[in-house]
């Protein structure tokens, strides 16, 4: 199998003599047309991770290639192949969805004869075509996510990062979000690369799993295998033993001082 | 063939600049166009024969190399500032994500977002522009010359607007990555007109203008005024005024002013695309996050101002959140700068010649109109933090009552000791006062200060504002300086036909007390409605 995304002792360092490790010597491979997450605790490196592979900075040691692409040498061809739903990004709220995506079409060149009826595709399978001339600034979470979705999807990139792409959805159109995820996995061919806190929905649609804890990559394989290699039951337990968790004992422990039931 | 990317950013910005006038967004350009060439044709000429004589005048004058450098001066600082203070005030990195992940250069962007912002800000210049042009079109001049003023207003307006958009996207990136540098930012962006204010004051009542079109003076400012490239253009122009129609008199000139300015105007464009991949970057820039320090002897002292228990706590606890965001700190240093700067430059000189028994009223009345909009500044923020946060205090027992206590508090804890300096401060400035009007004074200000916080806390929960950019925040402050200005009269009124004839020192007493007693009322009034509001909010 073709690899897409390959790291090799990619490494990103802040601080004086690089003491803080955001992200360690990652060594990883993403076949083409896989469903990759990347999994791990609060500030263990994921967001670093695509933003480096998305050339928004510049890995301070090692390497990746993107879709064959050096993300040192070659930013533009692979900010071409790429497509990013990227955490907490800034919407321009002052444009409607219509125009925010006609925007982000014209970024990545759409062609001028294919962009509006793409847009209108996107904002109908969003739900948003009704709305598609309200300005930004009167969506819910919930809507705006689903705009970024449909604009990292407007230059129908054969490679995906999704950064937390259900945790503002309801129930609903979390789970489109998901059939869509497996649907341009499966018959689009597309390779997709999630970073989730939603275990249930890496398990659910991911073929392989990395599990990032402090820049380094501490496990990978497919679910089965991370929980025999852990010797757990289940990819939450298996997550836990992996990157370390709060004892039962100690959950009520504050409740033990004086005064504290006050 | 795809669009270049500079003209997409570029569109961008123009849409989101029209956002609120999207109905009429494609004639907006035409009705511009058309209506300045109406202003250029027909207004501005009308307008400038209104004092034609006296223009021309002065620009034949000595004085007019100084006027027009001063001019072209305020005209860079100031398009140089706005992108820089629109930018501190909202600082968004966010939206940089967006445009990294993009196959798009830097300077495209930088461009893009230059380009589409100038035109609003074009409007302004082409305003002064085509008043200057009406003005000296009667002396004569031919169209090269007219041509080349057009093109010297464009050009200074061009370098410092771009200068400002690089300077804007540099500290965006410095700041706007974590909430301290949003801060900081919205810090700065009020602090940073302060030095221009001052510099209008200086030339307005300072006699900097005096100084500056003297030609036997010399000194810094004047050195470092003609060297700046907008002064550049300023000597071309007058140049031109002193010989219409022949440009070839002073031609070495023309090339070396004026082409100096559009080499200017070059080597920034190139600078600035330089900047770009510096501007456009979301490498972190700071690692070191805010850290609290154990409470020092002066939250200790709040603490127990409010009694040492709950209270107490409830009081340091929102004093630290007031005090710890720089913007509220910048807006009081901004208050007291201009304060300070009125006292200098106009009731300083004033001082000195008022009549002994009146020396003390200036800076009173000064202040009078200062201390609401200091109140504004410390006061006003009450319903910034959202709903969210006075639902907070609805949900706790007594919370309503506590929190507008506490606020209260703190507010007068900020502005009642600044009025009090304040006002022993400028009052003392007068040779003539005695040691009993500065206290009045100083009592009165004080009393004042503390009126107007209540005033203000109670009119800004009567009416919420949730952002500073609301119509009801402006509809707020404006209510605050016209209720001022109605005290204020009310006050006159009653001293003209209640207390005239008193003696000086009573009669400017009898004033202060009166206005502080109404100051009072309005307040006691407005408090109560707001907290009674406040319950109420939904």
């Amino acid at each position: 199998m073709k690899v897409v995304i390959r790291t090799d002792k990619l490494s990103k360092y802040y601080g004086r003599g690089g003491e803080i490790k955001a992200v360690d010597e990652l060594d990883l491979e993403v076949y083409e047309g896989e469903t990759f997450g990347l999994l791990g605790p609060n500030g263990a490196g994921k967001t670093t991770t695509v933003r480096l592979l998305n050339c928004i900075i510049k890995p301070t040691g090692g390497t990746a290639t993107v879709n064959d692409h050096d993300i040192l040498k070659e930013e533009t061809e692979v900010k071409r192949v790429t497509g990013l739903l990227a955490e907490s990004p800034g919407l321009y709220e002052k444009l409607s969805a219509y125009e925010f995506l006609e925007f982000m079409g014209a970024l990545y060149d759409v062609p001028s004869d294919v962009l509006p009826e793409r847009i209108n595709d996107l904002l109908k399978l969003f739900g948003l075509y009704d709305r598609r001339d309200y300005l930004l600034e009167g969506y819910s979470r919930g809507m705006k996510q689903k705009v970024l979705i449909a604009a990292a999807l407007i230059h129908d990139p054969p490679i995906l990062f999704l950064d937390e792409p259900t945790s503002m959805l309801d129930p609903r159109a979390a789970l489109m979000v998901k059939d869509l995820i497996k649907k341009l996995a499966d018959s689009a061919g597309k390779t997709i690369f999630i970073c989730s806190h939603i275990l249930p929905i890496v398990e659910e649609l991911c073929d392989r799993i990395g599990i990032i804890n402090q820049g380094r990559l501490v496990a990978l394989g497919k679910v089965d295998e991370l929980i025999a290699q852990t010797k757990t039951k289940s990819l939450e337990e298996a997550f836990i033993a992996l990157t370390g968790g709060v004892e039962e004992k100690e959950l009520l422990a504050w409740r033990e001082h004086r005064g504290a039931g006050a | 063939m795809p669009v270049p990317k500079w003209l997409v950013v570029a569109r961008n910005e123009y849409r989101i600049h029209t956002s609120r006038i999207r109905k009429i967004r494609p004639y907006f350009p035409i009705m511009v166009v058309g209506l300045l060439a109406v202003y250029v044709m027909f207004i501005a000429p009308g307008f400038a024969s209104l004092f034609i004589d006296d223009f021309l005048a002065l620009l034949l004058s000595q004085a007019a190399v100084a006027m027009v450098q001063i001019i072209l001066f305020l005209i860079f600082i100031y398009f140089m500032i706005i992108p820089i203070t629109e930018t501190l005030r909202e600082v968004q990195a966010g939206q940089l994500e967006i445009i990294l992940a993009a196959p798009i250069k830097p300077s495209d962007v930088l461009l893009g977002e230059f380009l589409g912002e100038m035109p609003f800000y074009a409007i302004f210049v082409a305003v002064i522009a085509g008043f200057f042009t009406a003005a000296l079109n009667p002396l004569g001049l031919d169209t090269a010359q007219i041509t080349i003023i057009i093109i010297i207003f464009v050009v200074t307006f061009l370098s410092s607007f771009w200068i400002g958009n690089v300077i804007a996207a540099l500290l965006r990136t410095k700041f706007g990555q974590t909430a301290r540098g949003k801060d900081i930012g919205r810090a700065l962006s009020l602090v940073i007109a302060l030095p221009l204010v001052a510099l209008i004051y200086a030339i307005q009542y300072g006699g900097l203008f005096q100084i500056l079109s003297d030609p036997t003076t010399s000194g810094a400012v004047k050195t470092l005024l003609g060297l700046l490239p907008s002064s550049w253009g300023a000597e071309v122009i007058v140049g031109f005024a002193n010989n219409p129609g022949n440009i070839g008199a002073t031609g070495l000139e023309t090339v070396t002013r004026f082409g100096g300015l559009i080499a200017f105007f070059v080597a920034v464009l190139w600078l600035g695309a330089r900047a770009a991949n510096r501007a456009y970057s979301l490498e972190p820039t700071t690692f070191t996050a805010s850290k609290a320090k154990p409470d020092g002897a002066f939250y200790k002292t709040v603490k127990y101002l409010g009694g040492s228990g709950p209270f107490g706590t409830l009081l340091a606890s929102i004093f630290k959140d007031y005090s710890r965001r720089l913007e509220n700190l910048s807006k009081i240093t901004y208050i007291v700068g201009l304060i300070v700067m009125m006292n200098i430059f106009i009731v300083g000189p004033q001082i000195s010649t008022a009549p002994d028994k009146y020396a003390a009223v200036l800076p009173v009345i000064i202040n009078q109109f200062m201390f609401p909009v200091l109140a504004v500044f410390v006061a006003g923020e009450v319903t910034l933090r959202g709903k969210e946060s006075l639902f907070t205090y609805r949900k706790t027992p007594d919370g309503v009552e506590r929190f507008v206590k506490a606020k209260l508090m703190q507010g007068w804890l900020m502005a009642v000791p600044i009025a009090a300096a304040v006002t022993a401060i400028t009052t003392s400035l007068s040779p003539q006062i005695t040691i009993i009007s500065l206290l009045t004074n100083t009592i009165c200000g004080s009393l004042m200060a503390a009126a107007n916080v209540a005033f203000v806390l109670g009119l800004f929960l009567l009416n919420p504002a949730f952002s500073e950019r609301s119509g009801k925040f402006m509809l707020n402050t404006l209510i605050v300086i016209f209720v001022s200005i109605g005290i204020f009269a009310s006050a006159i009124l009653v001293m003209i036909n209640i207390f005239s004839g008193l003696e000086p020192f009573t009669s400017v007493l009898y004033f202060q007390l009166l206005q502080t007693a109404l100051f009072w009322l309005v307040g006691i009034v407005f408090l109560s409605l707001g907290s009674r509001n406040l319950s109420r909010i939904e």
